[in-house]
């Protein structure tokens, strides 16, 4: 295994534009309050009361007791009615401090504003987009993505995040089930995006090269060389197309009509995997989205300074970690650095050097890159107070190695799309590595339920179950699985095994629900294994997830072939037409014997996972790895 | 069909629809096709835990000729403009080795050694376990037709002399489970995974009365 591993982690990861900008995950966002919506989210919560709408006996929460000094228990959720307010209340206090940074260059709140208004109101009034109404993003951390984001946000639409490097496959799922109308994408993705949006109900393409919000000069140079020089822009044809800057100066002569939001309406359409892989989407209301920014800033802020901070966000924004962390930091009126392409490591490694961030946001694997990095050991971390990591497991060599390095401790939360998404974390004085993933946050209740969705006695195991203003409003036009995401009791079901100990700290222990999470991205094997039967030459495959030190888990298939000819390089060669680089097999094995199955036929993925088990301590005697369980 | 199978019944659900269950037979076969064709991705993956994209022949043959005394199969049918339509199925065959639980025996497209297995096995220790699966129509769910199907399941593997039923279920599908436990099966997780949760009932013979009737209810 370890020899076809090393074969084909280059393979997976270098494949074209996948290497030059952006990391590579797949949460979405998108809002919208559309009459269709508004039933959906409201005929179900009448059945299931979840959050605030929650009538039921207060649960005991042994963990406020631990909470540490000045943090508060509740969060007010009257401080903002909508994440426009939150927007239009920050830039009007922050106005000339510098909110959002990319390649060097600075862009205030006020100019954040100004450009954000000019987009919502060519939205309104040259899209003629009705509130409710979808729009995707498809782009890496640049200025164009905070501008776009609250753009839309302030039109009364909603946002459905995408992550730019889909394959077309990909894409044209997200815009069908969203029913997006307009995508913002960058000029980077637009030849994919081509091959699909006639498929889709796009009817305008906002286009964007990386260089847009710079000055005029670098703009005209990076766009130059971006295009040019590097070769990044492959050639692209569509209809109704217009450029990023021509919405920015066309839509400045435009009224923005007010749009009165509350929390209440639709503001992300974030996509996630279900149970089975399908592709779904969390519906986050603003008071949803409201709720999670300030229970993160309540949570981190009690030692940040408004105004003041610099964070740096290698993340993407389209992951829902990153979105709602960096919108707890510019509610405080922090300089937020964006990473476009945080695997260009010596460019990174400028940008930190110059930025001397005092926060950071990650993943374990992002950390370790960084502390693997030449040149991260002169770097100076004397600024930095926080450094949050969520997503996946935080390893314990590396929360210590970054310790050590920095003298900070790497926080880790814990939470999914369907809770906008934190809902569990570690105080952020912790001195050390725990191995939990912490305490409740503010106004937020987690509870470990057995097989019956009753609450199990302190310190068993059984599913963690969350509750709050944060929780989503239900799955974008699915009832169903809606229902089977809440108990009758509106507890949130997460898919993770934990226990909670009588602090009220939780640890995860395994994962209930079959996926597999690489660098902090879901990948579900049913997905996998869909594009794999694609293939002709396969006659039948499970995907798994193996452990991996570097992403945490990787994705493993195991491969019956029908065609004695197919290999290894060909099967890759059409899994990344059709996945995107993080969901792409790691590991491939070709079986000669059929798949191992129950006497009725259900494949048992345990037997599976026993089996690589097996074979990996057989190469390597004294191993200790095995597939990883936690998120 | 063999001499002793159920007649055909019509049942009445919850919802009022009507559905005839009945065993399989060999002229199925072409309905059973359109059947599983007609299911969704997520809905394949309920029943073979793994993507789904055709049936396996090997496995559409088991099912179609389950070998009486050993394994059954119900199907539930409701008339369709070119006669009828398959909205569920229902089946048990005996149980795999408990430890090892990976030998194919229902659709092993590989190997003359596993039928060999349970050949042997069924003669000597006549299925003292088995392994069931039901599977419905997205439409069908919550019509308490599974219900129905997991208890004809029940009462016809104890007749076939098995002692005990055990069922696979992805931990999430908790309607599933919710079924399994109304008809009094143990849930428990696996400890080795939780994705996958084992559901098992003994089949002992009824010592009273009201057991049977509840089963039919």
């Amino acid at each position: 295994m370890a020899r076809t591993a090393e074969k084909t982690v280059s393979g997976a990861t270098s494949h074209g534009l996948s290497s030059t900008l952006a990391v590579s995950p797949p949460l979405c966002a998108s809002h919208v309050n559309s009459g269709r919506t508004g039933r959906i989210a409201s005929s179900w919560l009448d059945h299931v009361p979840h959050g605030k709408h929650l009538p039921g006996p207060s649960q005991a929460k042994p963990w406020l007791a631990h909470y540490p000094k000045g943090i508060p228990t509740e969060i007010d959720l009257d401080e903002y009615a909508s994440l426009k307010e939150l927007l239009s209340l920050t830039c009007g206090r922050f106005a000339e401090f510098p909110a959002f940074e990319s390649m060097g260059h600075a862009m205030t709140f006020r100019q954040l504003d100004v450009a954000s208004r000019s987009f919502a109101a060519w939205l309104q009034k040259t899209a003629k987009l009705q509130r409710g109404d979808r729009v995707a993003l498809a782009m890496p951390n640049l200025l164009q993505y905070p501008v776009a984001l609250f753009g839309i946000l302030r039109a009364g639409l909603v946002v459905v995040n995408t992550n730019p490097l889909y394959t077309p496959r990909e894409f044209e799922h997200q815009l069908n089930d969203s029913g997006a109308k307009v995508i913002v994408v960058l000029e980077n993705f637009a030849a994919t995006l081509s091959k699909v949006v006639a498929s889709t109900a796009v009817q305008t393409v906002i286009t964007t090269q990386v260089g847009d919000m710079l000055p005029p000069v670098r703009r005209w140079l990076t766009n130059a060389v971006v295009r040019h020089v590097k070769k990044m822009v492959p050639p692209w044809q569509m209809d109704n197309t217009v450029a990023f800057n021509d919405v920015l100066s066309i839509g400045r002569d435009l009224a923005l009509d007010e749009v009165a939001l509350g929390h209440d309406d639709l503001a992300f359409l974030q996509y996630t995997g279900g149970t089975t892989g399908t592709p779904k989407a969390a519906m986050l209301s603003h008071g949803n989205m409201v709720a999670n920014v300030l229970q993160v800033a309540a949570w981190v802020g009690r030692d940040l300074q408004d105004g003041v901070e610099t964070l740096v966000i290698p993340l993407p924004l389209y992951h829902v970690f990153a979105l709602t962390g960096a919108l707890a930091f510019f509610s405080k009126g922090t300089r937020a650095v964006l990473i476009a392409n945080p695997r260009d490591m010596p460019d990174f490694m400028k940008t930190l050097d110059r930025s001397r961030p005092t926060a950071l946001i990650g993943v374990n694997t992002l950390f370790r890159a960084l502390l693997d990095a030449p040149g991260f050991a002169a770097l100076d971390w004397s600024r930095l107070k926080l450094a949050v990591a969520g997503g996946m497991a935080v390893q314990k060599v590396v929360a210590q190695r970054w310790k050590d390095a920095t003298g900070v401790p790497l926080v880790e939360g814990y939470g999914m799309t369907e809770s906008a998404p934190v809902a569990i974390a570690n105080p952020v004085d912790i001195v050390q590595w725990s191995g939990q993933i912490g305490l409740p946050l503010p106004s937020t209740e987690a509870v470990i339920l057995d097989e019956d969705a009753k609450p199990v006695a302190i310190g068993s195991t059984g599913e963690i179950a969350l509750r709050g203003p944060q929780v989503m409003q239900g799955y974008w036009l699915h009832p169903e699985e809606t229902a089977a995401a809440f108990t009758t009791d509106g507890w949130l079901l997460t898919g993770d095994m934990g226990v909670m100990d009588e602090q009220g700290r939780f640890r995860i222990t395994d994962r209930k629900k079959d996926m597999i999470v690489v660098s902090g991205f879901k990948v579900f094997p049913n997905e996998i294994e869909d594009v794999l039967a694609l293939h002709p030459g396969v006659l039948e495959a499970a995907a798994i997830g193996v452990a991996d030190v570097r992403t945490g888990e990787a994705v493993k298939v195991l491969v019956v072939r029908r065609d004695a000819q197919l290999d290894e390089a060909a099967l890759l060669a059409h899994c990344r037409v059709n996945l995107t680089g993080y969901k792409v097999p790691r590991f491939v094995e070709f079986r000669s014997e059929a798949l191992p199955k129950s006497a009725i036929g259900k494949v048992l993925r345990r037997a599976l996972r026993d089996e690589d088990r097996a074979a990996v301590d057989r190469q390597a005697p004294g191993s200790t790895a095995t597939p990883g369980p936690r998120k | 069909m063999t001499a002793d199978s159920p007649r055909a019944r019509l049942v009445t659900l919850r919802d009022g629809r009507q559905v005839t269950v009945r065993a399989v037979k060999g002229s199925d076969e072409a309905e059973i096709v359109r059947a599983f064709d007609r299911l969704s991705a997520d809905s394949k993956y309920l029943r073979f835990m793994v993507h789904q994209k055709k049936l396996n022949p090997a496995a559409l043959e088991a099912g179609l000729h389950p070998v009486p005394g050993r394994a059954f199969v119900f199907v539930a049918t409701v008339p369709s403009s070119d006669g009828y339509e398959i909205v569920g199925a229902a089946q048990y065959v005996p149980a795999d080795d408990r430890e090892t639980g990976t030998r194919d025996s229902s659709d092993s497209s590989n190997s003359s050694e596993s039928s060999e297995i349970s050949d042997s096995r069924d003669i000597n220790d006549k299925g003292r376990v088995c392994e069931f699966a039901i599977t419905l129509a997205e439409a069908w769910r919550g019509s308490g037709l599974a219900v129905h199907l997991l208890a004809s399941l029940v009462r016809r593997s104890r007749r076939d002399g098995y002692r005990s039923m055990e069922g696979h279920v992805i931990a999430a599908n908790r309607p599933m489970l919710a079924l399994a436990r109304k008809l009094r099966f143990e849930v428990a997780p696996d400890p080795a995974d939780a994705t996958v949760v084992r559901v098992e009932r003994q089949l002992a013979p009824a010592k009273r009365p009201w057991r049977v009737q509840l089963d039919a209810s």
